[in-house]
């Protein structure tokens, strides 16, 4: 048994409102997710959000460290329907900033899920993600996220401020702890 | 041949001072290291200690780090030098919210070469519901072990670790 499976690989092709994972396996002790995403977000930036096992609420909180161009600066926010994870992500600036942008302009980012089966935690995740853009308005953040809930965790779901746009990709690993 | 191993996995079934690994085998390239952690103090978030060794853990003047860290809304670096451990995260304790750890990863590469001092990349979150300062943290940090011995001791220690804490060692090979 390998130690980091690939559970599901979602590509998008054509625009998403979000990416969901279901029916996740309780028999990984973490998981991870590595995206590579746009969203149609009217902006050079946009703010991904993460829900799990389809709860709103107001049950997330979600802080982070993040530069954006040479401004550095950290915030934190608390009581919401979801957690800003990762907290950026490449926008599709149609209008305003599609000077900044070319096609292939994505947002990386890798998300940790520790023990995300184990019930006597709550959800907590970290991050480290940002845009990628062609020219100014680049940004990064590490971020974490808190659901609290100690559910085992079987679904993910991956929206932003806007849709997810073509080209978009999205897979979840499970890390064997034996 | 994997590219990852599981060394070792321990979750606590009470409180501990520490989770230590001991003769890890020098055959893999890299250490990776993925950490579940809460303390039972009360004046959290709490520094965290990551101690190595050969034989046993080294308790000298030998660490060193650079970090980038917030709990307010403007994040800092420092370089603490001459330090008995290597820091850079941080722990959620008794005083934050229930049931709720902190999230750290650390990489440590060419852990088993005697030629050169050991790095470290250091990556940890306290999360928690609250947004006032000082109840939260976020850090990234570059560490050094100021000896060439190879590591075949890690130790993860912070006041008292509490029930439930885990961490899992993970060897790394390349191709």
């Amino acid at each position: 048994m390998a130690v980091i499976e690939a559970i599901a690989t979602q590509y998008l092709e054509a625009e998403a409102a979000s990416v969901t994972f279901s029916s996740i396996p309780t028999t990984y002790e973490h998981l991870q997710i590595r995206m590579s995403a746009r969203s149609t977000y009217n902006y050079f930036l946009a703010s991904p959000r993460l829900t799990f096992n389809g709860a709103a609420g107001t049950a997330y909180s979600s802080h982070d460290m993040k530069g954006a161009s040479s401004t550095a600066s950290a915030a934190g926010s608390t009581g919401e329907a979801w957690t800003k994870i990762p907290r950026y992500t490449t926008g599709n600036g149609d209008n305003n900033y599609a000077d900044r942008l070319q096609t292939g302009d994505y947002g990386p980012a890798v998300i940790d899920i520790l023990d995300y089966r184990n019930a006597n935690k709550n959800t907590t995740v970290m991050a480290v993600g940002g845009a990628a853009l062609t020219t100014t308005g680049l940004a990064v953040a590490l971020a974490s996220g808190l659901f609290d809930d100690t559910t085992v965790i079987t679904s993910i779901t991956l929206d932003s401020d806007g849709s997810w746009m073509r080209g978009s990709e999205f897979t979840l690993y499970g890390l064997n702890s034996s | 041949m994997a590219a990852f191993t599981v060394i070792g996995h321990t979750e606590l079934s009470g409180s501990a001072a520490s989770i230590e690994f001991t003769s890890i085998s020098g055959s893999y390239d890299h250490l990776y290291i993925q950490a579940s952690l809460r303390t039972t103090s009360s004046d959290s978030p709490r520094g965290g200690s990551l101690q190595l060794g050969n034989g046993s853990v080294d308790t000298g003047t030998n660490y060193s780090w650079t970090q980038l860290d917030a709990w307010t809304s403007t994040p800092a670096s420092s370089h603490p030098t001459g330090e008995t451990y290597l820091g850079g995260f941080k722990l959620v304790g008794t005083d934050a919210l229930a049931d709720t750890f902190s999230s750290a990863t650390f990489w440590i590469p060419n852990y088993a070469n005697t030629a050169n001092f050991k790095q470290v990349l250091v990556s940890g979150v306290c999360p928690n519901n609250s947004t006032t300062n000082y109840e939260w943290h976020l850090g990234v940090a570059g560490g050094l072990w100021s000896a060439t011995s190879a590591v075949d001791v890690v130790k993860i220690s912070c006041d008292d670790l509490a029930q439930y804490s885990t961490v899992t060692l993970y060897g790394v090979t390349g191709a």
